[in-house]
């Protein structure tokens, strides 16, 4: 028996919750500790490494739970980039997955590469950068799908504030001006390609977290809350308004499971996230109008979900990744002939 | 090929198949045998006559297509959900025309396999896949349309049998079918929905007047149907009274999770034809390559994506002995909605195409404009999209109604 088929992924839902709550009030760093210590950061990456070897399935439950307790970590890009070292530099990758080494990735903009000598010369903003001024690499995207890591303390990296929605895990902007960077540090063509894809389905996990945890609070609320004599569920439009989020929280988790069978490419991949993107943003947008006026309000959490949601949806590039969704439909279909059609 | 050489053609043809060559062997059954008549994606298109549908529906179970799931002892195939879900995959894939008989095959025969006695499934279940029995659904009355616990048909005891009294409306297909599942009272009133039980009833019975109604798309397919004292024998009651209406509501939750299995495979034809007839046309092929067209159309192939997933992970569930319980209102609600947002789509692009209209826009024009107006009744029967929010709301968020 392989230990994936001995491990159940609701075991890691359960622990990755505890974990989430074990890491209120503390930094970055200390958090990386505690979430390594339960093995979190690992789940996907290889042995040699520290980590379980599991599928990414498993990571889903683990980045929806993140997300669901909103998580101060960008836990998304840490799982990403320990496996995508394991091969490549595996002492780095090890670091990274015992939470010693911290790590994101801009997922916005491109860099460019001129070769100096031995070494590479890095110039251009890349942005979108979860948690960047609190880690030690920043892995970006390079031309023709290649991808470089880079360390934020390297002369020439500049790790900028940037305005953005998301409040628990800021995004920053980061500029690369004439960074020099080992060869090796370059990652292959196709790298980029393959990331974008798993964390599609990253990203469609932590937007059900933040999705369930919105309807699960416009449950509460539409429950509790009375007006007019009544708690607001007794009327039908706050009813059905819940249902159809129910609708499209159910859509999201079909589409993340269908991405991960033995059928499930980069098509179905794209299409969990692009139905995560657009669900997600109603279904926390509707829990906030079933809020009323206390959706508003700083303290209820429903905005913080909404604008990780949002800023999820702006990572993937939800907008270009539609319209690329639909132009490649368009492109595989004949015109039509009547033997064709 | 003629529909009769279909149908004396390669019958069974996956029999001792599974996985992905009993695939192929229904793939290449459908590509070989399907008139081009039939394909509604085909300028040769011309609606098949009923004999036409009835030999090759027929022909379709032969080959294995249909009654996948139901026991061979009742005529089906006795294979496992999954196979029906990859036949229904490739039933999808093409232009094909609608079943006549799904009542039978998706409703009254579960209900029967159910419910029934032996004799009855020996007697009806056969004679459903082998196209001798049309059926038809007789739920909706004037005063009970979505509400069903208010239906007023009344089933009285008559000696041995019963006596059957009442109207029912809305029921497709009534005017071509054998059979009707009738649905009737057998208490008060105000017993809703107990005491309501279930009959097979002969539509050449005394007393059984069929009416059509003419349709918004111009078709005379839904019906009236006046029982005046219908006498039926006790042999064509489904279940005892109660009985049947209970394992009604729980087959009807596995069918709304499971008919017409094929859909999203076949509104990814839908749409596949809708681009290769717009790329035919000059305006339109342009039209297609700009961003808000890409946009519009991404939409829609997300969402047949998300609709597999719906098909897909309930039969799963299934197939692991899970319970679907209310879940089959969530696929009907997505499905209808996506679909009516799809032809609305179809129907926007196509009315910009160039003249002279093209033989491609033409064919495709035929097909979306009957599919626009169709999809109007998608989200009305089978449990309005009202009624469907309606079970989401009660039964799977268990949302409070208390005051």
């Amino acid at each position: 028996m392989t230990m994936a088929e001995g491990l159940q992924s609701d075991e890691f839902a359960a622990t990755a919750a505890r974990a989430v709550t074990a890491c209120a009030n503390l930094d970055v760093r200390e958090q990386a500790q505690k979430l390594a210590g339960d093995g979190l950061l690992g789940v996907i990456a290889n042995e040699e490494v520290g980590g379980l070897a599991l599928p990414l399935g498993f990571a889903v439950p683990v980045i929806a739970a993140a997300h669901a307790g909103l998580l101060g970590f960008p836990l998304l890009e840490t799982v990403l980039v320990g496996r995508l070292l394991q091969s490549s530099l595996t002492r780095l990758a090890a670091a990274i997955v015992s939470g010693e080494t911290l790590a994101t990735i801009a997922w916005q903009g491109e860099a460019a590469a001129e070769r100096d000598g031995g070494a590479l010369v890095l110039s251009g903003t890349v942005a979108r950068a979860p948690c960047a001024a609190k880690v030690d690499y920043v892995v970006v995207r390079m031309d023709a799908g290649a991808a470089a890591l880079i360390p934020t303390d390297a002369e020439g990296v500049v790790v900028e504030e940037a305005a953005g929605l998301d409040l628990t895990v800021p995004e920053h902007v980061v500029r690369l001006e004439k960074v020099e960077i080992p060869v090796g540090s370059m990652l292959p063509a196709s790298t980029w390609d393959m990331l974008s894809s798993d964390a599609n389905v990253l990203r469609a996990a932590a937007i059900l977290g933040s999705a369930e945890a919105c309807l699960a609070l416009a449950q509460e609320h539409a429950s509790t809350r009375r007006q007019f004599g009544h708690a607001l569920s007794y009327n039908q439009a706050i009813r059905h308004a819940l249902a159809r989020q129910k609708l499209g929280l159910e859509s999201i988790r079909h589409a993340i499971t269908r991405s991960l069978t033995g059928d499930g490419g980069p098509l179905q991949r794209d299409a969990a996230f692009l139905a995560a993107a657009s669900y997600g943003s109603s279904i926390s947008e509707g829990a906030l109008q079933i809020h009323g006026g206390m959706g508003f309000t700083w303290d209820v959490p429903v905005h913080r979900h909404l604008r990780r949601i949002r800023t999820l949806q702006a990572q993937g590039d939800a907008s270009g990744l539609i319209s690329a969704f639909g132009r490649r439909y368009v492109s595989e279909v004949a015109p039509f002939a009547e033997t064709g059609a | 090929m003629s529909v009769l050489e279909a149908v004396s053609t390669q019958a069974g043809a996956g029999e001792s198949l599974t996985g992905e060559a009993y695939r192929d062997a229904m793939r290449r059954w459908l590509h070989t045998n399907l008139p081009a008549g039939f394909r509604s994606d085909s300028a040769a298109f011309a609606p098949p006559t009923l004999q036409q549908s009835v030999a090759w529906e027929a022909a379709m179970y032969r080959a294995g297509l249909t009654g996948i799931t139901w026991p061979q002892a009742y005529g089906g195939h006795g294979r496992s959900l999954r196979e029906h879900l990859i036949a229904n995959q490739e039933i999808g894939r093409l232009a094909m025309p609608e079943s006549v008989n799904s009542i039978g095959k998706e409703l009254a025969g579960p209900i029967i396999l159910a419910v029934g006695t032996e004799e009855q499934k020996r007697r009806f279940l056969p004679a459903i896949l082998e196209m001798r029995n049309i059926w038809c659904q007789g739920f909706s009355e004037p005063e009970a349309g979505s509400d069903l616990a208010g239906l007023r048909t009344r089933a009285t005891r008559n000696g041995e049998g019963w006596r059957i009294n009442g109207q029912k409306i809305w029921t497709s297909g009534a005017y071509r079918s054998q059979r009707c599942l009738v649905l009737a009272r057998t208490g008060p009133l105000e017993d809703r929905h107990r005491g309501l039980a279930m009959f097979a009833v002969p539509l050449d019975a005394k007393g059984v007047r069929v009416r059509t109604i003419k349709s918004i798309d111009g078709r005379e397919s839904f019906c009236e149907v006046f029982f005046d004292d219908v006498e039926v024998a006790q042999a064509d009651a489904i279940g005892a009274p109660d009985e049947g209406w209970a394992a009604a509501i729980r087959v009807l939750e596995i069918e709304r999770a499971t008919n017409r299995m094929y859909r999203a495979w076949r509104f990814e034809n839908e749409l596949r034809h809708l681009i290769s007839a717009c790329k035919a046309d000059p305006v339109l092929s342009q039209m297609v390559d700009d961003r808000h067209s890409a946009v519009r159309l991404g939409e829609v192939a997300v969402e047949i994506e998300v609709l597999k997933a719906h098909v897909e992970t309930a039969v799963e569930a299934l197939v692991n002995g899970d319970k679907i319980g209310a879940r089959g209102s969530l696929a009907k609600l997505y499905w209808s909605e996506s679909h009516q947002r799809f032809a609305a789509l179809a129907l926007e692009l196509l009315q910009q195409a160039s003249l002279p209209q093209l033989a491609a826009i033409k064919v495709a024009r035929r097909r979306f404009e009957a599919i626009y107006l169709q999809a109007r009744a998608e989200t009305i029967y089978a449990g309005t999209t009202e009624i469907q929010l309606g079970i989401i709301a009660d039964r799977i968020l268990q949302l409070s109604r208390g005051k």
